[in-house]
C-alpha cells in the first residue's frame, strides 16, 4: 500500500477508523496539541441555550449548544451525531458498497465515491487509467464549483443580499443541470466503479464559459459590497494548525490534496492552490470564490473526456488508501478487501476539523455572525455523523 | 453598491420557468420514471414482478437495459390534498437522516428557475406555523424524538410528506422514518429532482 502505517509524518489530516492519518502515514498516534478543546465552564452572568437540531436555519439536523453573557459568544459546542446513521459496509462487494458510499455525503458524492475506488484500485492492484483520471478531475471539480457556489449563496442569505443570493443560486442549479446532462444524474450517483466513469465532457466547456462570465460580474460585485464585506473581515478568526481545505487555506497554509496527494494528476492541469492569510470569515469566501475559476481552468485544461465503460473487477485481495481534496478539504479512504469483499473499511472526513475549527473561531464573537461563520466553513453533517458496520 | 444590486437584477431580468404550467425544461433522466416489464436484479427490491415501484428506486441504474429512464418527472404520489393550504403553504423540513442531496434539491425549488414563492410555497423554522412537514433521510435513532415532536406541534390540518427514497422506504441505507401509509404525500428519487418536489408540493393543495 501506498501509504504506510508508522510514525506521524506530514500535515494532520483527521482522525479515522482507529487511526490518526498523517499526509504521509497512517499513525495510531495523535498529532500534539489535538486533544479534545477544552469545555468552557459557566460564569456568573452566563446563560446556555440550544440550537437544533432540527430548526430552518441550518441545511441539516445538528445540536449546537451556546454559552453567553448576552451577546457575546464564550462557547459553543457542536453535535453532529443526532442523526448519526449506522451503514453497513463491512461483508459487501465492491459494486454493492459504492452505492453506500455515495450516499455518505450526497452533495460530495464524486469526492467521497472517487477516493473509495481509488484505494479499492490500489487494493486490486489496479493501474488507474489515465482517461478515467480526467474524468475523475472532471467530476471533482465540478462538485467544487457547485458547492462553492452553496457556500456563498448561504454566505449571503443571512445578511439577506437577495440579488446575489439568487443570481448565485441561478447559476449553482446550472451547474447541477451540466452535471445532469454530462454524467445522468445530478450528484454522480451510479457513474464511478473501479475502471471506468460514466461521464463526458461534450458540450460542456461553452456553458461553463458563460456561467463564468456571469460569476465573474457576481463574485466582483460582491468584493465591492462594504457593508457585507465589513461583516466578514476580522470576524471569527482561525489560524490554527488542524485546518483543512479552503479553511486551512484561508488561514495561509498551502493545505490542497491536488497538490500533496498523488491520487490524481492535478500536476498536468493548471491547478494553484488559493491561499490567503487572514484566516477570518472574509479570506474563506475569497478562497471559495477564486478556487471557482481554478476550477473552471482546469476543466477547460482536461481536453475531450469520454465515457468510459464499465470493466469486469477481477476478485482480489489486498489493502488500498487514497486521499482527494473535496469541497470542504482532504477526504481519505482505507479500505481491505477479500476476494472481492471488503472485510474493512473506514474513512476520515474534514468535517472533524472544521467542526473543531468552527467552535475555536466562534469563541469571543457576536451570535450574529454565527450563521456567516457556520456556512463559510461549509461543513456537511451527513459525512461526520456515519458509523461504518 | 445598492445601485450595482439593484441594475444586476434588472439586467438579467425574469429567469423563473413556467413550471408546472409548462413542461420542465431541462429534466434529468435519473430521477424519472422508469420503463420496462422484465424482472432484473435491483438491490431494493424496487423492481418485482415485471412492475417499478419509484418509492424504493435509488437511481442506480443496475436494471439497465430493461428498466430505461424516460425523463419523466412525475414520481410521486399524492393520497391527501388540503385546498385550504392555496392561499399559502408553509414546509417544515425535518432530516431524520438524509445524506444531504434531498435537503438541497428542496432547497433549490426557491432558486430563481422554479421559484416556489410565486406558487406560494415558503419555508417555516418552527412545525408550530407550519402546514406540511417534510420527512427525508433514514430512521436514525437521535432524530426519532424530534420527528415525534414537530409531528405533535403542527396545528390540523397537516400534511406529512415524505421526500426521497429513504423517508419513504429506507431505500438502500435503512429503515424508513414512518410507515408508507403515515403519509400522505411520496416524492419519490434519490434525490427528488427540483421540478417532481415542486410539482408534487403544489398539487397537495389540490392544484
Ligand atoms: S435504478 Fe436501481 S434501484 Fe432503481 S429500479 Fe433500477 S436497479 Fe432498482
Ligand atoms: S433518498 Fe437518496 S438523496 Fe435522499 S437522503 Fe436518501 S440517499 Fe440521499
Amino acid at each position: 500500500m501506498h501509504y504506510k502505517f508508522g510514525e506521524p509524518a506530514g500535515r494532520y489530516i483527521g482522525p479515522g477508523g482507529n487511526y490518526h492519518v498523517y499526509s504521509s502515514t497512517i499513525s495510531d498516534v495523535p498529532p500534539e496539541g489535538f486533544e479534545e478543546l477544552p469545555v468552557h465552564k459557566m460564569a456568573p452572568g452566563e446563560f446556555n441555550f440550544q440550537y437544533g437540531p432540527s430548526t430552518g436555519g441550518l441545511v441539516e439536523s445538528a445540536g449546537l449548544q451556546f454559552i453567553t453573557p448576552g451577546e457575546m459568544i464564550n462557547s459553543v459546542q457542536v453535535d453532529p451525531t443526532y442523526k448519526t446513521r449506522k451503514l453497513k459496509m463491512k461483508g459487501l462487494d465492491i459494486e454493492r458498497a459504492i452505492l453506500t458510499v455515495e450516499r455518505i455525503n450526497g452533495f460530495h458524492a464524486s469526492s467521497n465515491t472517487i477516493a473509495f475506488i481509488l484505494a479499492v484500485e490500489e487494493a486490486l492492484g489496479m493501474e488507474p487509467d489515465e482517461e478515467v483520471q480526467k474524468a475523475r478531475i472532471l467530476q471533482l471539480e465540478l462538485e467544487r464549483i457547485r458547492s462553492n457556489f452553496e457556500v456563498l449563496k448561504r454566505m449571503g442569505e443571512p445578511a439577506g443580499f437577495g440579488v446575489p443570493v439568487n443570481q448565485i443560486g441561478f447559476l449553482r442549479e446550472r451547474v447541477s443541470r451540466i452535471i445532469s446532462k454530462a454524467a445522468g444524474h445530478r450528484f454522480f450517483f451510479g457513474v464511478n466503479s473501479p475502471g471506468s466513469a460514466l461521464i463526458s465532457n461534450s458540450g460542456l466547456n461553452e456553458k461553463l464559459s458563460e456561467i463564468r462570465k456571469e460569476f465573474d460580474r457576481i463574485f466582483s460585485g460582491l468584493l465591492q459590497s462594504k457593508i457585507f464585506l465589513n461583516r466578514l473581515q476580522n470576524s471569527c478568526i482561525t489560524k490554527g494548525k488542524f485546518l483543512t481545505g479552503p479553511a486551512a487555506r484561508a488561514a495561509g497554509l498551502r493545505y490542497d490534496a491536488r497538490e500533496d496527494s498523488d491520487s490524481l494528476p492535478y500536476d498536468e492541469t493548471p491547478f494553484v492552490p488559493v491561499v490567503h492569510e487572514d484566516g477570518d470569515i472574509f479570506s474563506r469566501m475569497i478562497v471559495r470564490g477564486e478556487e471557482i475559476f481554478n476550477s473552471f481552468d482546469i476543466i477547460s485544461s482536461l481536453g475531450t473526456v469520454r465515457e468510459t465503460p464499465g470493466i469486469k473487477v477481477e476478485k482480489g485481495t489486498g489493502e488500498g488508501s487514497a486521499r482527494v481534496e473535496s469541497p470542504q478539504g482532504d477526504i481519505f479512504y482505507y479500505v481491505k478487501v477479500n476476494n472481492g469483499t471488503l472485510e474493512d473499511v473506514w474513512y476520515v472526513t474534514p468535517g472533524t476539523l472544521n467542526v473543531r475549527a468552527f467552535m475555536e473561531s466562534m469563541k469571543g464573537n457576536l451570535f450574529p455572525d454565527f450563521h456567516f461563520n457556520w456556512e463559510s466553513f461549509g461543513i456537511w453533517i451527513s459525512e461526520l455523523g456515519v458509523e461504518i458496520q | 453598491m445598492s445601485n450595482f444590486w439593484f441594475g444586476e437584477g434588472l439586467r438579467k431580468g425574469r429567469k423563473t420557468e413556467r413550471f408546472p404550467h409548462a413542461p420542465p425544461e431541462e429534466p434529468p433522466l435519473w430521477p424519472s420514471v422508469l420503463e420496462g416489464s422484465t424482472d432484473t436484479f435491483c438491490p431494493t427490491d424496487a423492481i418485482k414482478d415485471g412492475k417499478w415501484d419509484s418509492g424504493k428506486c435509488i437511481s442506480c441504474r443496475l436494471c439497465m437495459p430493461e428498466f430505461r429512464p424516460t425523463g419523466k418527472q412525475d414520481t410521486f404520489l399524492i393520497k391527501k390534498t388540503e385546498p385550504a393550504l392555496k392561499k399559502s403553504f408553509y414546509l417544515y423540513k425535518l432530516d431524520t437522516g438524509a445524506c444531504g442531496a434531498c435537503n438541497i434539491e428542496l432547497g433549490t425549488i426557491f432558486d430563481p428557475q422554479y421559484d416556489a414563492n410565486r406558487l406560494n410555497i415558503f419555508i417555516t423554522s418552527s412545525p408550530r406555523h407550519a402546514d406540511a412537514i417534510v420527512v427525508m433521510g433514514i430512521q436514525t435513532e437521535g432524530m426519532k424524538e424530534a420527528l415525534k415532536n414537530a409531528y405533535e406541534a403542527m396545528p390540523e390540518p397537516k400534511l406529512i410528506i415524505s421526500l426521497g427514497t429513504c423517508a419513504i422506504s429506507g431505500g438502500i441505507l435503512g429503515d424508513s422514518p414512518m410507515s408508507r401509509d403515515e403519509y400522505h404525500i411520496e416524492i419519490a428519487g434519490c434525490p427528488p429532482s427540483p421540478y417532481t418536489i415542486l410539482e408534487a408540493i403544489a398539487k397537495a393543495r389540490g392544484e
